[in-house]
């Protein structure tokens, strides 16, 4: 057999060797923010152990910081699950805090105006969640498959749009305001929930969460499991990483895409209505601005977990742990414009690692591309 | 004698563990075409980049005229007057050819002189052009010629060829040749012709500087050069096989044996008249609405290997695609056995039966960011089988991943494709390896067409053996193959029957056992009328 004879020039790929850089780049990055971070303080007249103490008192030291925490990293948790089926698509959706926000409207709208409660009514809620998220993300992949716009845009773009639809249904009293004749102020928020539409929530050893969190557990594992032992989930990675490819292969674009697309506003949606009946955001009621970043930061939850749902559970945590802790460093004194740097620098301490091994993976692409010429 | 128009000395230029270049001498002589042999890879094409500044060599000097200088970059290159015509055109489409020859010189825009200019150039070397034409409306050896103006505009004392007839017709070739004569010895300039091509070498240059993985193996006067010798030095073995000698551009080794496969050919069209893949009046416009297929009717029987030859750029790409379910067509059908399997959607010819080696495997025919086992299955991944109709059916959503990676270990033994493991990365294998995985995939899938379209290039000589070989061995088993390529020694190797692309459709056939190059080249080319008298 001639087959042995040709092709040279093999490179070394070690798995082992990959984990230890990738672990490598964290551990400096965050050793360069925590020094900065220090460096900053140090500067302003601050102490830096001070403001580390309290970051770590609001998110896990103190009592029942570790619910509150796990609490904020559910819905974060979600968003990022949703975010990384349609990174794996190769679609890029930007509007999880649009698709989270519909999502948390529906399932209000549905809640207030059952008129009952009940496990099926919590049922229910949570079933308006999904669809709102993804009915609200359908839109951007109709537009993605019929018309050719880029789904980049159309995302971000309805963002804006969810917002200024639910500010409207917040003032209609058919829709979402909250009709009680006697509410003193006029503010723009929808009825509570009633006691029996809301989450069961779970306290241990003085932590208290909802009980979603270990649904949202079973979600992360459930995708993990799709992404690598199916057929739909193989074939969705093809398309993100090789679409000329993958349409060749019998992959239709406009069907895994969109479907990806839609899975993605369904996870952001589904976050919306945990958050509203989980008691941890808003304390059951509907409030302009309801999201607050959630979406924005579980979009970063799924880049720094680099687009894995195992890895995304601590990364989740950690995002949590940094928003929690934050409410305890007006007690340190340091002044608040210094504490969001140092949060803003713990976050980048994060985000600038994926994207060195991004810029790396490219480099190595292109390099494989070249060897053609 | 005065010292040479460039000289390099002892060039070494190394990209991580790979030496491109290892103490690399050469000296191009004014009045001289020195031809730089080699197969790909070889480091012709980094030591040229020294020369015109887009390498910077770890180790050597350059000497232009007797000066040692330093080339930092093509714009230090053009001052001391050296000039250079890439293998891949750097156009912009959309502008006409005077504009492009000026495109990016600091000066004010004034086009009338700059007409006069591109007319006086095109006059002076025989380059005839319309300098207010669009480059998107020319033909590839047109467009080389405004790639030439645009080099010799600055009246270089150096010109460096890379490639050049890559694009071309076999007459455009020759015309090429003519014109870098002329430039030699009316004019005194230097010319380097980079090439792989044994025959054009031979028939056009001066001096031969050979190269093998880096360095140098041998110089020769064209004079004293023969064809078996420079094969040896360029291989670094003596060249027997015919696949070989034509992946070096020899045409003439067919010459003598075309009949070779010819009776074999005969029995099996004999046996299944009915064609496996037959194209009827493909049409179809891309989507700036330029028409890429026009009609084009193409049939292939089981058991042959037809060769699509033709000028790069004539519709070779859509062909392909519409193999590969990646093009619609306007009009027109394609019948795979009793199939008629709609053309754009996904996976439709895949399903019908049709295996294709795409010409850019990266694009169409595997994915970089996936491990081998995966690019082994793409197009059907393993599902769990249990033997319970019931239970397999539910099984179908699932990924048999021990089956796939079993699957794969099989078909990398089989094919001997060089990875450390199936679950390495695809990117992390050399081109050579890229292409097995393909060909592995392709093949077992047991397909009844099977279409390659540039299968060799970029491959090393003993790669483009195998592939040669394995395209044989699949028509042998009675796949109808389909053989897609810009090189005519790579078509007129392995077809049994030749048929001629131009703009889109097909121009002309003939079979192996009437072989004539000529009227082969003019078809080609588009002289229709020439060749039909």
């Amino acid at each position: 057999m001639t087959a042995t004879s040709a092709g040279a020039g093999d490179v070394r790929y070690d798995r082992a060797r990959e984990g230890a850089t990738v672990l490598g780049i964290y551990l400096a990055s965050i050793a360069v923010a925590l020094v900065a971070a220090a460096l900053v303080l140090l500067a302003t007249g601050g102490s830096w152990t001070s403001v580390l103490s309290a970051l770590l008192d609001g998110s896990v030291r103190g009592p029942g910081r570790w619910g509150t925490t796990i609490g904020v990293a559910i819905p974060l948790l979600l968003v990022a699950l949703g975010t990384i089926v349609n990174s794996r698509g190769g679609l890029v959706n930007l509007g999880q805090e649009g698709q989270l926000f519909v999502g948390a409207a529906l399932g209000t709208y549905v809640a207030t105006h059952i008129g009952t409660g009940g496990p099926g009514v919590l049922f229910l809620i949570m079933l308006a969640g999904v669809a709102g998220g993804a009915i609200w993300a359908g839109i951007a992949a109709v537009l993605r498959y019929q018309r050719r716009m880029p789904e980049v845009l159309t995302t971000l773009l309805l963002v804006f749009v969810a917002s200024q639809a639910v500010g409207y249904g917040l003032k209609n009293k058919n829709l979402l305001l909250d009709p009680t004749p006697d509410q003193a102020n006029r503010n723009l928020i929808s009825e509570r929930l009633r006691p029996d539409t809301r989450l069961p929530r779970l306290d241990w050893f003085g932590n208290e969460f909802p009980m979603t969190a270990f649904i949202a557990l079973l979600l992360a594992i459930l995708v993990a499991l799709v992404l690598r032992w199916t057929i739909v989930g193989f074939r969705l990675q093809m398309l993100g990483r090789g679409p000329r490819t993958a349409h060749r292969a019998g992959v239709s674009e406009a069907r895994y895409g969109g479907l990806a697309l839609v899975v993605s506003g369904a996870f952001c949606g589904l976050a919306g209505a945990f958050m509203l009946a989980g008691g941890d955001f808003g304390n059951y009621r509907l409030t302009p601005n309801y999201p607050v970043n959630i979406g924005w930061e579980g979009l970063l939850v799924a880049l720094v977990g680099r687009n894995h749902p195992l890895v995304s559970i601590p990364v989740a945590f950690i995002f949590a742990g940094l928003r929690t802790g934050s409410g305890f460093l007006a007690a340190t004194g340091v002044d608040r414009d210094i504490t969001k740097v140092v949060q803003a620098l713990l976050v980048l301490a994060l985000l600038v690692p994926p994207a060195i091994l991004f810029v790396r993976d490219r480099r190595r692409a292109l390099a494989a591309a070249a060897d053609r010429v | 004698m005065t010292s040479p128009a460039a000289e390099l000395q002892g060039i070494t230029k190394r990209f991580g563990a790979v030496v491109a270049c290892d103490n690399v001498d050469l000296a191009l002589q004014r009045g001289e075409i020195h031809g730089i042999l080699g197969e790909n890879g070889a480091g012709k094409s980094t030591l040229m980049k020294v020369l015109i500044g887009l390498v910077l060599p770890d180790a050597g000097a350059i000497r232009i005229n007797g000066e040692s200088r330093r080339i930092g970059d093509p714009a230090e290159a053009a001052e001391l007057g050296i000039g250079m015509v890439h293998q891949h055109f750097s156009l912009v489409e959309p502008l006409t050819v005077w504009e492009n020859v000026i495109l990016g010189e600091p000066i004010r825009l004034d086009a009338a002189a700059a007409k006069r200019r591109v007319g006086e150039i095109s006059e002076r070397y025989g380059l005839a052009i319309d300098p207010d034409e669009r480059i998107s409306d020319l033909s590839a050896g047109l467009r080389q010629r405004v790639e030439i103006i645009k080099c010799l505009r600055r009246d270089p004392a150096i010109v460096i060829l890379d490639e050049p007839t890559s694009v071309l017709t076999p007459g455009e070739s020759e015309q090429l040749f003519e014109v870098l004569r002329l430039v030699v010895e009316r004019e005194n300039k230097a010319v380097a012709l980079v090439s792989h091509k044994l025959d054009e070498v031979l028939a056009a240059t001066d001096q031969i500087t050979i190269m093998r993985a880096g360095a140098v193996v041998d110089r020769r006067d064209t004079a004293d050069a023969d064809a078996p010798g420079l094969a040896r030095a360029m291989v670094g073995r003596p060249v027997s096989l015919r696949s070989e000698g034509a992946a070096l551009g020899h045409i003439e080794a067919f010459e003598d044996d075309r009949l070779a496969t010819g009776p074999v050919v005969e029995a099996a069209r004999a046996t299944e008249p009915q064609p496996v893949l037959s194209i009827r009046g493909a049409t179809a416009r891309g989507r700036d609405r330029r028409t890429l297929l026009d009609g084009l009717s193409l049939d292939v029987h089981p058991g042959e290997i037809v060769g699509v030859a033709g000028v790069e750029g004539n519709g070779q790409a859509a062909l392909s695609d519409l193999l590969s379910s990646l093009l619609p067509l306007e009009s027109g059908t394609v019948r795979v056995r009793d199939e008629r399997p709609l053309p754009g959607r996904p996976g439709a010819m895949a399903a019908a039966g049709v295996a294709v080696v795409p010409a850019d495997r990266h694009e169409s025919g595997c994915v970089l960011d996936m491990t081998v086992a995966e690019n082994l299955t793409l197009v059907s991944p393993p599902r769990p089988r249990t033997g319970r109709a019931l239970l397999d059916r539910a099984g179908r959503a699932l990924l048999d991943r021990a089956g796939r990676q079993a699957h794969a270990e099989r078909l990398i033994e089989q094919f001997g494709i060089q990875t450390p493991g199936a679950d390495a990365p695809m990117w992390s294998l050399s081109g050579g390896n890229q292409q097995r995985v393909v060909l592995a995939r392709e093949l077992s899938g047991d397909p009844a067409v099977l279409v390659a379209a540039q299968p060799t290039r970029g491959l090393d000589v003993g790669a483009i053996e195998y592939v040669s070989e394995r395209l044989r061995e699949a028509a042998a088993d009675g796949v109808a193959v389909l053989l897609i390529s810009t090189e005519l020694e790579e078509v007129l190797d392995l077809a049994d029957r030749i048929v001629v692309i131009f703009r889109g459709r097909i121009v002309g056939e003939m079979d192996r056992a009437n072989l004539d190059v000529e009227r082969l080249g003019l078809l080609m080319s588009g002289a229709q009328e020439a060749a039909a008298s």
